[in-house]
């Protein structure tokens, strides 16, 4: 019988020893061309939503990707969330489903963190499709807690 | 080496038929393709082997191309990334792939429909020209439609895996006409032979885009393509209403008149 290790999402990981091999030069170039970012601010007709290939993050996914910027928010509309510290989550679906409807958006990519509490983002982003009348392709991207993409499919 | 990356299948398999065995040892189904007209380096960089696989590829091709002789063995340049991760089909292609599968069962039908053909009575006729009512409408109309008046454009039509399949569509048309014509002649020989051909074509085109076309475009398509296709797609869908559902229906009927009748036949 393996021991109860609690919560995947709050266990403490120790990453000091990853050695990374690669040298950091040169400034990486911030891609946010919006604000706010943040679920419960945004508005989801804002114009850089208009037809837009949106992203939808969880928080904690831009700290473990490093080339999080240039790889994944380059041209895209970004909102963040937390599917298990946010409270208010109804609101949530209603504005993914505006984004569908109303700001005629042209891709959803939900990105989320390994651990499984964060799969609560992609069920959300699914609920919200599924009410709305326009659908859009949507893609869901899994990140290791050491930065690696885990898997990539659409949904 | 670099003489024979620009040469086409077709070419490079009737000078050198070993090859065909390296190729099928790395599930390259060029082999059997009528057209055989997409380069060799087209080949291999659309296959998307992993590096160290194709470099043995290349190795062991230069081998027959350059018996006994050391050859510099040159890099396919790669317009994407090496996939380091299984991904799904992209929904627009999956709508593709989807509408391939009523099409495999209109084609999985033609044996049948060759061992029961009957030019002479009415019902028979009816059951040949369904067939192609199905072809033409549901296979070309809608779904080849969708492919070249939309799809094969975000792709440069000079790429010679688009060309191949633009043959493919014009050959299969081809097959329809000659199929119509034999009918009306009431030629029993000519309406088989195309209905036979075409079957062979459509299940070996399905092949292609399935497993090597569809994955390539996904490949190469940026997420703003993939919703443009998306929605591109949609509108085309909605502009046919519900005549899918109409062709399914189609599909059915025949099965049931064309396997149905055989199965009588056999418990008789």
């Amino acid at each position: 019988m393996t021991q109860f290790e609690g919560c995947p999402g709050s266990r403490m990981v120790d990453l000091r020893d990853e050695s990374s091999q690669e040298e950091i030069t040169g400034k990486v170039k911030s891609q946010l061309k919006q604000w706010p970012i943040q679920m419960h601010l945004i508005s989801p007709t804002a114009p850089y939503y208009q037809g837009a290939n949106v992203l939808l993050t969880a928080d904690c996914v831009a700290y473990a990707l490093g080339g999080f910027h240039p790889e994944y928010l380059k041209g895209k509309a970004i909102a963040i969330a937390c599917p298990k510290l946010d409270e208010g989550q109804e609101e949530y679906i209603e504005k993914v489903k505006s984004w569908l409807e109303d700001a005629k958006i042209n891709t959803l990519t939900v990105l989320i963190m390994q651990v499984p509490c964060c799969m609560g983002l992609l069920h959300l982003a699914q609920q919200a499709a599924q009410a709305s009348q326009r659908k859009v392709p949507i893609k869901a991207i899994v990140v290791g807690i050491k930065g690696d993409i885990l898997s990539e499919q659409w949904v | 080496m670099e003489d024979y990356l620009n040469k086409n299948i077709k070419e490079i398999l009737n000078q050198f038929p070993e090859i065909a065995g390296v190729l099928n040892d790395y599930n390259i189904g060029c082999v059997p393709c009528q057209a055989g007209s997409c380069l060799l380096k087209d080949i291999v960089e659309i296959h998307n082997l992993p590096l160290e696989e194709e470099q043995v590829l290349m190795a062991r091709i230069a081998g027959v191309l350059y018996p006994g002789r050391e050859t510099k063995i040159p890099r396919i340049i790669r317009k994407t990334g090496v996939a380091i991760r299984e991904t799904s089909y992209s929904p627009p292609m999956k709508k593709l792939v989807d509408e391939h599968t009523l099409i495999k069962r209109m084609v999985a039908l033609i044996p049948a429909m060759i061992d029961s053909l009957d030019l002479e009575s009415e019902a028979g006729r009816q059951v040949i020209r369904d067939g192609i009512d199905f072809i033409r409408s549901y296979a070309d109309k809608y779904h080849h439609a969708k492919e070249e008046e939309i799809l094969f454009k975000f792709f440069d039509d000079n790429l010679s895996i688009i060309k191949t399949m633009h043959e493919d569509h014009e050959t299969a048309r081809a097959h329809v006409r000659a199929i119509l014509k034999a009918l009306d002649e009431k030629d029993k020989e000519g309406v088989s032979e195309h209905l036979k051909a075409y079957g062979e074509l459509l299940s070996e085109h399905i092949t292609k885009e399935d497993g090597i076309l569809y994955p390539w475009m996904d490949r190469n398509l940026s997420i703003t393509q993939v919703g443009e296709l998306f929605a591109r797609f949609n509108e085309k869908e909605q502009a046919f209403g519900t005549l899918p559902g109409k062709y399914e229906g189609l599909i059915e009927n025949l099965e049931e008149k064309i396997i149905g009748n055989r199965l009588k036949e056999a418990v008789k």
